[in-house]
Parts: C-alpha cells; structure tokens; sequence
C-alpha cells in the first residue's frame, strides 16, 4: 500500500473505514476501502473471490463507481490478512449537492434537466446491477456520488452480500438510514427483489425535486407511519399478503394523499414515473429497465448516455 | 449477490445492445502480444506452457470434474503467464501453479473440492498453505479479476442470431461449439484472438459441420451482428480464427481428443438420441476429414444425420 498517500478519512463504509487518498506515481486521486479478510483453511474464502470480482464486473458500468484494484496486505502489527478496494475519487455525493441548494447562501432548486439526467443514469446504474443478479440494498443520496464537472451520477457502496455479512448496524454503529428502505423489507419480508431498489430510487427522485427527504422517518416503525400517511395504509387487496408479512401490525387507516402534492414542482410525467417506483406491492413497482423507457424522459436526449 | 458465472450473459440476448458490456470490455482480458511471441518464439515456453496445462487436465480427471473448471484453471495459467512471464521448467513449480490454478477456479465455480482430490498420487502432494500462497500470488497476478471472460459467455448470444427452432438442434450445435473450444485450449493457435470471436468461430465450424446447407446463412448473421461489425478488421479476425478452428477440428489435439471421448453427455449423444432412426447415407466426408480411427464415431453420426436435420431448420 506505499503505493498510496492516505490523504484523509472521508467516511465509514458499510464494511469498514474509507480513506482519500493519493497514487503517489501518478497524483490520481482514489478512495481506499479497508476491508478485513477472514482467511480460514480453506485460503482465500471463495465468496471474497466471486463478489471481489463481482465488483469489478458491474464496476465496468460507467454508471457504477469504478473499482480500480485490489491490494492484498497484511496488518502491520497483527498480521492480519486485509483487502484493500481501491475505487475512484469522486469529490462530492447528491446528498452534499442537494444540501447545497437548500442550505447556504443561494438556495434554489435543482434544474429540473439535471434531475432528469441524474434520475435516468441512476436507473442506467440500477438497470445494470440488476441485469447481473444484484441488489444494492442500501441506495440513498450518499451513496451516489457525482462528477460536477460532467455531469455525471455513479452508484457506489454496492453491497459485498455474503463474502462481507450486511450488518445491521453500521461499522460506527451509527443508525442506518431508513428513509429509502421499501415498505417490504421495514415490514420483515425475507425474500426481497430488486424491487426495493426501485423503492430507494423513487425516494431519491422526490428528495432531489424537493431538496428533502420524502419520508424521514426516526425508527422503523415511524418510518413505515410516514409512508402510510402518504400513500395510505395498504390493504390485502393492493398488496396481497402484506398483512402476513412478519412485522405487521395494526396500523391506523389513512387514505392515500394526492402525490402531487408532496412533490408540487415536478411536471405530471415525473410523478406518474414516481408513483410507479412508489407502488406498494413489490411485482407492481416499475423496474430499472422499464423506467427508462418511461415518457418522463421523452425529453431527455438519450444518445449522450 | 447471486450471478450466473457460468452464463453472465443469460440476460443480453434479451436487453440486445444496450447491455453489451462483455464485448466492451473482453479486450481487457486479452493475453500480452509478448506471451503470444514467447510461446511462438521460444521451444522451453511453450513445453512450459504445454507441460502445465496437463497437469491441470490431470487435476482435473482424478475426480468427476466439470470440463468448464479445467478450461477457467487454464485461462488462469495463460493470464498469470501473460502477466509474469513463464517460468523456468521446474516441475513442482508448474505442478503448484497448476494445482493452484484449479482450486481457484474451483471456488469461483463453487464447486466443493479438497485440495488433495487435486493432486494425483506422482510425486508433489503441496500441502494446503503453500496452494494458498500460491492462490494470493496468482491473485494479484490476475488483480482480482476472476471473473474471466471466456468464449462460452458469447454462445448463447451468437446461437441466438440463428434463429434454430428446435432445442435438440441449438443444444447438438451448442455441444460440438463446445467440445471445438474445450479441444483448442490445448493449442496456442486461438490465444491470440477474443473471446467472442473463438466463439464465433467455433459455432461457425459446429454449424458446418452440422448444417452445411444453412452455414452460408449463418455465418452471414454472424459476420452482420453489430458487434462483429463494429470494430475494424473484426471479419477479417473471424475469418482467421475460423480458419485455424477447422484446422483444429481436422488435425485434432490428440490428448484433448480423446478427453473429448470420455466426456459425458456430448452434442453426438444428443443427436444420437433424437435422430437415432435416422439412415446412414454419407460417410464419404468423414473420411475427407482425415479421421482414421474408430474413436471419432460420433463425428460421422453428425453427418448421418444432416439431412433429417436440414428439414428441421427454420429458413433463414
């Protein structure tokens, strides 16, 4: 790793600390992900293997963050066998973009273009992970990291599932967001699809026209309160057995509110769009690949993507 | 995280050309121009080369293993010797590297194994620790790139431009692709194209020899595909590729023929199956071919059967 200056720490990932840092050959900047490998009689583990180069399969997407290598070391001290993925730099995340234009000293919308743009490339990202059997799981402002200069959206944190075991907290134990998680899994379903992707990108879609969170929600049962106050309680007869789903309660019945007017800027094709990423019952919600083919972006030139 | 290794492209023949990031990006894991002149150039290297890749077939042949594995074990070795060098001609150390070779490529195919079924009984028995040294070396060699792209990840999107109706057809014409790619990995006569090329060439020379009265069709499907055109000279690769195929496919890779024999469930036996009425009328091509001994029954069973097969085919 003296290939690398490390720079500074820039955040805790899922799976462990994650560094700026600089290639001191060529001045290219990167992000250094740390991950411990558990190494036991048999080697190498042979999930690190397939999802390591998982990784880099999907990562060839230009609407991925780009994993660049990997270096295996070993701890200095202990000894311990670690897994260094060494993913592009990219200086900012829609999180900071969009807080930049709520808070500050210019607050003002994002450019309806440009969430057009940002929306149909994080469908592109999703379309692609999904085209090759994988789920995000984790989808949220923050991890979808921006190049300002062109313009450009990539997905990042994909989830390394078995190899690197999701926790449920957070490697700081610091709350994981649930403000993107779909109504199926904050219920306890198990065998959840790329639906709840989709459900994270509607939520991002609305976060990006409103400048906030679509449902911040504190805990999970509030979580699954906010989204019922706005969509209203599901039923059996929308969603068919969410009422057996393992965390199910009784909950108070709300009618379902007017989408338009959670999200009052955006132009009807976009919320048709959103309410289709917003659907209770998983098989009903749009996938990646349909949304972009959805009229909301008629009006996107797609040759550039 | 789930994914098909063994067919990563279950989905592109479906989502057409706005998925096609295989063939962007096979270029990646082409071989050096510089091991391709080594092996040419250089007698050692290529007994080097030769030497290893049989002991990874004899890895592989000492318990019922999947031919896939052994083809994955071998893309290893011509990567890892791409990007090292080849090694001076020490057994034990080509014996390591081939052992090592297939036990990567066992986890990655999450095929159960233990590293002793890999090691016959001549001699080496490595014990696990220095395979796994060897593992994280040959790791770093591939930078983590496992994933190999090889030619079966481009069949089923090649056999689809065919438009073959009948399923025990498109299966006899996937089989023999099959057997021509497992049989060529022997040679250093295709290292030097991609992999969707030898794929394409390897069912081009399948569906001559299957169907010869619709080859000039399909190989028009193949040569039109937008991925072949796409890049220049790429017919004029697939031409040379075809070519060094049928040269293969006539003079055969001895070992890897008869390998090819004891293999299970081949495109012959399929045809075997469905045509099994069909009347012997033309074994004058085989001998055309150049086959002299019994063992390559099987070929002259494709022949038989061309002319129930040709009714079978959809025109194209």
């Amino acid at each position: 790793m003296e290939k690398y200056e490390k720079l500074e720490k820039v955040g805790e990932g899922t799976y462990g600390k994650v560094y700026k840092a600089k290639d001191k050959e060529t001045g290219q900047l990167v992000a250094l992900k740390k991950t411990r490998l558990e190494m036991d009689e048999e080697g190498v583990p042979p999930t690190a293997l397939r999802e390591v180069s998982l990784l880099q399969l999907l990562s060839q997407s230009l609407y991925v963050v780009r994993l660049l290598c990997v270096e295996h070391v070993h701890h200095h001290k202990s000894g311990k066998p670690l897994l260094y993925l060494v993913f592009e730099y990219l200086d900012t995340d829609l999180k900071k973009y969009i807080d930049s234009h709520r808070k500050g000293p210019n607050p003002r919308p994002l450019p309806s273009s440009l969430v057009q743009s940002f929306l149909f490339q994080l469908c592109k990202g999703v379309a692609h992970c999904h085209s090759h059997g994988v789920l995000h799981r984790d989808l949220k402002p923050q991890n979808l990291l921006l190049d300002q200069g062109k313009g450009v959206l990539k997905i990042a944190d994909l989830g390394l599932g078995r190899a690197f075991t999701v926790p449920l907290k957070s490697y700081t134990h610091e709350i994981v967001t649930l403000w993107y998680r779909a109504p199926e899994v904050l219920l306890g379903s198990t065998h959840y699809s790329t639906a709840v992707d989709m459900w994270s990108v509607g939520c991002i879609f609305a976060e990006m026209v409103r400048r906030q969170a679509l449902f911040p929600g504190d805990s999970e049962f509030q979580q699954l309160l906010h989204i019922f106050r706005l969509l209203g309680t599901p039923s059996e007869k929308q969603w068919p057995g969410v009422s057996s789903l393992r965390d199910w309660h009784v909950y108070p019945q709300w009618e379902p509110q007017n989408l338009t007017r959670a999200v009052p800027s955006l132009e009807p094709e976009g919320v048709d769009l959103l309410s289709k990423m917003l659907q209770y019952n998983p098989a009903d919600r749009i996938s990646a690949k349909a949304a972009l083919d959805h009229p909301y972006f008629d009006s996107l030139d797609k040759s550039q993507y | 995280m789930d994914f098909d290794l063994e067919n990563p492209l279950t989905h592109l023949h479906q989502l057409h050309s706005d998925d096609a990031s295989l063939f962007l990006t096979e270029s990646d894991h082409m071989l050096s121009p510089s091991y391709l002149h080594t092996l040419l150039s250089s007698p050692s290297d290529f007994a080097v080369r030769r030497d290893t890749v049989s002991f990874i077939s004899q890895c592989c042949s000492n318990s019922n293993i999947d031919p896939h594995l052994s083809y994955l074990a071998v893309n290893y070795l011509d990567r890892f010797f791409s990007s090292q060098g080849v090694p001076k001609p020490k057994p034990w150390v080509l014996r390591l590297l081939a052992v090592s070779c297939v036990s990567l490529a066992a986890k990655m195919k999450q095929v159960e194994h233990n590293l002793f079924d890999f090691q016959g009984n001549e001699g080496f028995i490595f014990d696990p620790q220095t395979v796994h040294r060897m593992e994280v070396l040959i790791l770093g060699a591939l930078k983590w790139r496992m994933r190999s792209i090889t030619p079966f990840s481009f069949i089923p999107f090649f056999i689809s431009l065919f438009k073959l109706r009948d399923p025990p057809l498109l299966q006899a014409l996937k089989g023999r692709a099959t057997e021509i790619i497992f049989i060529a990995q022997n040679g250093i006569e295709l290292l030097e194209f991609k992999a969707s090329v030898i794929a394409a060439a390897a069912l081009l020379s399948a569906a001559h020899e299957l169907f010869p009265i619709q080859y000039p069709c399909f190989r028009k499907a193949i040569i039109n595909c937008s991925y072949v055109k796409k890049e220049e000279n790429e017919e004029e690769k697939l031409v040379r590729c075809l070519k060094a195929v049928e040269e293969i496919v006539i003079n055969g890779h001895e070992r890897g023929m008869d390998e090819m024999e004891e293999r299970s469930e081949t495109a012959g036996n399929v045809l075997d199956h469905h045509f099994s009425s069909s009347e012997s009328e033309n074994t004058s091509a085989m001998k055309n071919r150049g086959d002299k001994d019994g063992g390559k029954k099987r070929k002259v069973g494709y022949c038989n059967n061309q002319r129930v097969q040709t009714r079978e085919i959809q025109q194209c």
